[in-house]
């Protein structure tokens, strides 16, 4: 933990942020999908407040820190998570629809070592329920870490679905807990 | 493309005096019913083949190794479909809808092409630097290094050239198709990747991913013309009715301009994550895989409104040359 907050605070300057480089894994393989849902019992207001703020990722149970700049700014909008197992990701704000109650981001710097995955994007939208509640979708496009034919088994198509999934399930499970709180 | 059209006119014409708007309906539905399109979907591992007058799936093909790229020969007679994770190409009888052969190609075969005399096809390895010509009569076959991730593949109408998106060297390569050699070296836009190529061979669109533009090249004079602003990630571009059409990935949309002067005409929502688009052979309609919706859509060239959606299968790519003609 300690260790984890030092490279928060470590991180600081915007400056670095903004020159993280653009990574795009040469790829050939086959996009793979990701869709989670989850029904909240607390108006959709309410969850877009939370989901609809880019920087704010404390309903994500696997960060332990972030830094963000650039409020919610599409190209703009800016994160750096830090995961509780270590490692770093870096996150872009590509699309956002305040009305619609949807945005888009993209892993902008990946590290296969935290997430085995190449090109992601995905997409949160908050969606009203007839009863007042809230339907929450999470999908995402991505592909397998290794970028050629016949990857090693650390870094394959399931493996990648497999840690995007456990990510997006917990994620909902943890802000429907957070939302639905007395 | 235009034959097609002045056949259909005559038939009707000479079948019954229908009224100016019957004869406008018939035609219609005759140009469509002469289309079919041939869909990998990669997630699914099956290639569907849709009746484009109906937009229903008339059937549907399992091909293995994660299907996605595809070229119809001109003649119609058969569809060439690359599985990159299976490395080989599946040749389709298109009129018996049935496999014929796989052809092995070692690699990430994924974008293919085939020459306007049907006897060759040219087919990009995404996981090397080469372009593959071969012969799916005889299975011969000849290399040419192209550059970094060789994606997209489009020939001209009259065979001679051979034009290949190396993605990661942001370059269109042009090749002479006689010699399989590499003529020319065109800078576009970052990560160049669906082509097309007009029916004059005179310029060629392609689609930059990472940029959000759409570049145009003159292929005589080998350079580029315009780098033009699209929406975000687009993939796939098509020309009908003198107009492009570019399928943006992110946005969720498709680009539409005029040919000539690259004037924007309009910005049509699509369904998610559209892919490739493709041209009716008349080209008074033009085509959408949309990939995460796992949708089919119809779009009218002219007016640009949708006509019609249809579901595909798991993960439509159909990265290329997807339609057919059936009469």
């Amino acid at each position: 933990m300690l260790s984890g907050f030092a490279a928060v605070l470590a991180f600081g300057a915007a400056a670095t942020l903004a020159l993280a480089p653009s990574v795009a894994a040469a790829h050939g393989a086959t996009p793979q999908k990701v869709v989670e849902t989850i029904e909240i019992g607390a108006p959709p207001e309410k969850v877009w407040a939370v989901v609809g703020d880019f920087a704010d990722v404390s309903w994500r149970p696997e960060i332990e820190g972030v830094e963000a700049q650039g409020g919610n700014v599409p190209e703009t909008a800016i994160r750096r998570l830090y995961y509780k197992r270590g490692g770093s990701l870096d996150e872009r704000l590509v699309q956002y629809d305040g009305a619609a109650m949807s945005l888009r981001y993209i892993i902008e710097r990946a590290d296969i070592n935290v997430l085995p995955v190449g090109n992601l994007s995905a997409t949160l939208t908050v969606r009203p329920l007839a009863d007042g509640a809230s339907r929450v979708e999470w999908k995402s496009r991505f592909y397998r870490a290794f970028p050629g034919g016949n990857p090693p088994e650390q870094f394959t198509d399931e493996v990648a679905v497999d840690a995007v999934t456990r990510i997006f399930k917990a994620g909902l499970a943890s802000l429907k807990a957070k939302l639905e709180r007395p | 493309m235009t034959s097609s059209r002045a056949r259909a006119q005559l038939t009707f014409g000479a079948r019954a005096p229908w009224t100016a708007f019957g004869v406008g309906l018939c035609l219609l539905f005759s140009s469509a019913r002469a289309d079919e399109a041939f869909i990998p979907n990669q997630g699914g591992g099956d290639l569907a083949i849709v009746d484009l007058a109906a937009m229903t799936t008339a059937a549907r093909l399992p091909l293995g190794g994660k299907p996605a790229g595809v070229a119809v020969a001109p003649d119609g007679a058969r569809v060439y479909v690359t599985s990159p994770e299976g490395g080989f190409i599946s040749v389709i009888d298109a009129k018996a809808r049935r496999l014929e052969k796989r052809i092995e190609m070692p690699g990430l075969p994924f974008g293919v092409a085939v020459s306007p005399d049907g006897r060759k096809i040219y087919v990009a390895d995404m996981n090397g630097r080469d372009l593959t010509e071969i012969d799916p009569q005889s299975g011969a076959r000849r290399k040419a290094e192209v550059g970094a991730v060789p994606s997209g593949v489009a020939v001209t109408p009259d065979g001679a050239w051979i034009l290949v998106s190396a993605r990661d060297d942001d370059a269109l390569v042009l090749l002479d198709a006689a010699g399989l050699t590499k003529r020319a070296t065109i800078a576009v836009g970052r990560h160049p990747f669906g082509l097309a190529i007009d029916a004059a061979g005179q310029r060629a669109y392609c689609a930059n991913v990472e940029s959000d533009d759409l570049s145009v090249v003159d292929l005589k004079a080998q350079k580029l013309v315009a780098n033009v602003k699209v929406g975000k990630r687009p993939y796939g571009v098509a020309l009908a009715s003198g107009r492009v059409f570019v399928a943006n990935q992110y946005d969720e949309t498709v680009s539409v301009f005029e040919a000539s002067s690259l004037t924007p005409l309009a910005v049509i929502k699509v369904g998610e994550y559209p892919e490739s688009v493709a041209a009716s052979r008349d080209g008074t309609r033009i085509y959408v895989t949309n990939w995460f919706s796992n949708e089919l859509w119809a779009i009218d060239a002219k007016s640009l409104e949708i006509l019609g959606k249809t579901e595909t299968g798991e993960g439509p790519r159909a990265f290329g040359a997807f339609v057919r003609a059936t009469d």
